[in-house]
């Protein structure tokens, strides 16, 4: 009795162990593929896009497809940790081609309003200068 | 499984474990590092929250970026993982400078837009003004052109006046001595009347010279003579020293005074109520006493020239209106009617 109880004891820790293992490796090899961070980044480039980053910051954005077609081509490799980052490099990428497309028409509007203003005070003293 | 292995004594066998585990754990985590490039992120983010115009205007992005410098700093076993912190780090830090150099941006429109508003403004405040100085010069010119029709039916009688005086005398003063001689040729060949004639028709053409000279010169004639009107644009407000380009119309009587050198000036300084008698009175001489100096410097002799302040007195137009004032500030040269003329 004592004896059978140790045997069987073992035989379920070797179970126990094997299956254990095979989990393991089950979970290594099957890793998902990041698929928030692959949507999160395309959602990036595309709210860049509709900003005119491809006008005003079009190494960023090229930077950021880049990086989402290197994401998805780890994917296919199944080197899901690598896909993982790409994506969220892309992802940032097109969030800094955004705000910098942003910046760039902000200055443009400035420097729009800078002009006119100079052009009047400019209008105004050609005026004087008629003036005898 | 060898037997003998059960038999080694448990302080060998804990030691074996050791060595396995600590080999395991060099292999692992070889080296810890801090990676390469988060000082530099670090830097960047320092200076971005020490710019006073930046610090404030893009908090989430900036916290975001602080966040991720943070994880960028830790050392990192594993090269790939320390390269991707970085990386967002430094990208984040990005981030947060675009969106608070744009928050910047917008922020500056609200002074360009004053900046603007103030610039249209001015450029209308000065069409305004320009249009009122126009309309103060149309207002002069009118008043001269209407003094201009007075000024010709008075110098006709003048004229007629004279060339009557030179053809009964028959005699010629410097101007006519030409007209003179040749009426003394035809006068032994034709009639005494025709010379007379002619003598009379050159005359007339001299007084019709002198006539044209001071049309050009918008002088009015009055009982007292031809009277010019030198506007106040000759000086500045306050001031008795004549502005530059001013002496257009002086000019002109200069050179009708070297043509009749026997006419004699007087020069009458007027001002405006502003400023009290005494003031006035000071200030109209100057006036007239800097008129005289310009034509005594044009080689005009100064026994020809009177120069006198008449103050406030005599205004042409009420006080009580800009454009009157400037019309009561002016100077005067009446032009004296030649002795011969007076007979």
């Amino acid at each position: 009795m004592n004896v059978s109880w140790q045997r069987l004891t073992d035989q379920r820790l070797c179970l126990a162990a094997g299956l254990a293992g095979a989990l393991l490796a089950a979970a290594c090899a099957s890793t998902p593929p990041p698929t928030a961070s692959l949507q999160a980044a395309r959602s990036a480039i595309s709210h860049a896009e509709e900003a005119d980053a491809g006008r005003y910051a079009a190494p960023e954005l090229s930077d950021a497809r880049e990086r989402l077609a290197a994401a998805n081509s780890a994917v296919d490799q199944k080197m899901m940790p690598a896909a993982q980052r790409l994506a969220e490099e892309s992802r940032v990428d097109a969030q800094l081609a955004f705000s910098k497309a942003e910046r760039a028409k902000a200055v443009a509007v400035n420097d729009e309003m800078k002009h006119s203003n100079s052009t009047l005070i400019e209008e105004m003293q050609r005026k004087s200068g008629d003036q005898p | 499984m060898n037997t003998s292995t059960y038999k080694v004594p448990i302080p060998g066998r804990t030691l074996i474990a050791a060595a396995v585990a600590s080999l395991l754990l060099v292999a692992c985590a070889a080296a810890p590092v801090r990676p390469d490039g988060a000082d530099a992120a670090r830097a960047r983010l320092t200076q971005l929250q020490s710019n006073p115009e930046l610090a404030t205007r893009a908090p989430v992005s900036m916290k975001d970026a602080e966040i991720a410098v943070r994880i960028a700093e830790q050392p990192q076993a594993d090269v790939e993982i320390g390269k991707y912190n970085v990386y967002m780090a430094d990208r984040k830090v990005d981030i947060a400078v675009a969106q608070a150099e744009t928050a910047l941006a917008v922020d500056q429109r609200v002074g360009l837009a004053q900046a603007q508003e103030k610039a249209r403004l001015d450029a209308r405040t000065h069409e305004a003004d320009l249009a009122n100085s126009k309309l103060a010069s149309a207002r002069v010119e009118i008043a001269d052109q209407k003094s201009q029709a007075e000024m010709n039916r008075l110098a006709a009688a003048d004229a007629a006046q004279q060339a009557a005086l030179l053809a009964s005398q028959q005699s010629a003063d410097v101007a006519a001595q030409l007209a003179a001689q040749q009426a003394a040729l035809l006068a032994s060949q034709q009639s005494a009347d025709a010379a007379a004639q002619l003598a009379a028709q050159q005359a007339a053409q001299q007084n019709a010279e002198m006539q044209r000279q001071l049309d050009e010169m918008h002088a009015k004639m009055t009982d007292r003579g031809a009277v010019l009107t030198l506007g106040d644009v000759l000086f500045a407000t306050g001031r008795a020293d004549l502005k530059v380009g001013a002496t257009n119309n002086l000019d002109r009587l200069v050179a009708f005074l070297n043509n009749y050198p026997n006419r004699t000036v007087v020069i009458e300084g007027y001002t405006d109520n502003i400023g009290g008698d005494e003031y006035n009175m000071a200030l109209s001489q100057r006036r007239s006493d800097s008129v005289k100096s310009y034509l005594t410097g044009q080689g005009i002799g100064s026994v020809r020239l009177t120069s006198t302040g008449k103050g406030l007195s005599n205004p042409i137009a009420g006080n009580d209106s800009a454009s009157g004032r400037q019309q009561n500030r002016r100077v005067e040269v009446i032009i004296d009617n030649p002795p011969v003329a007076m007979r």
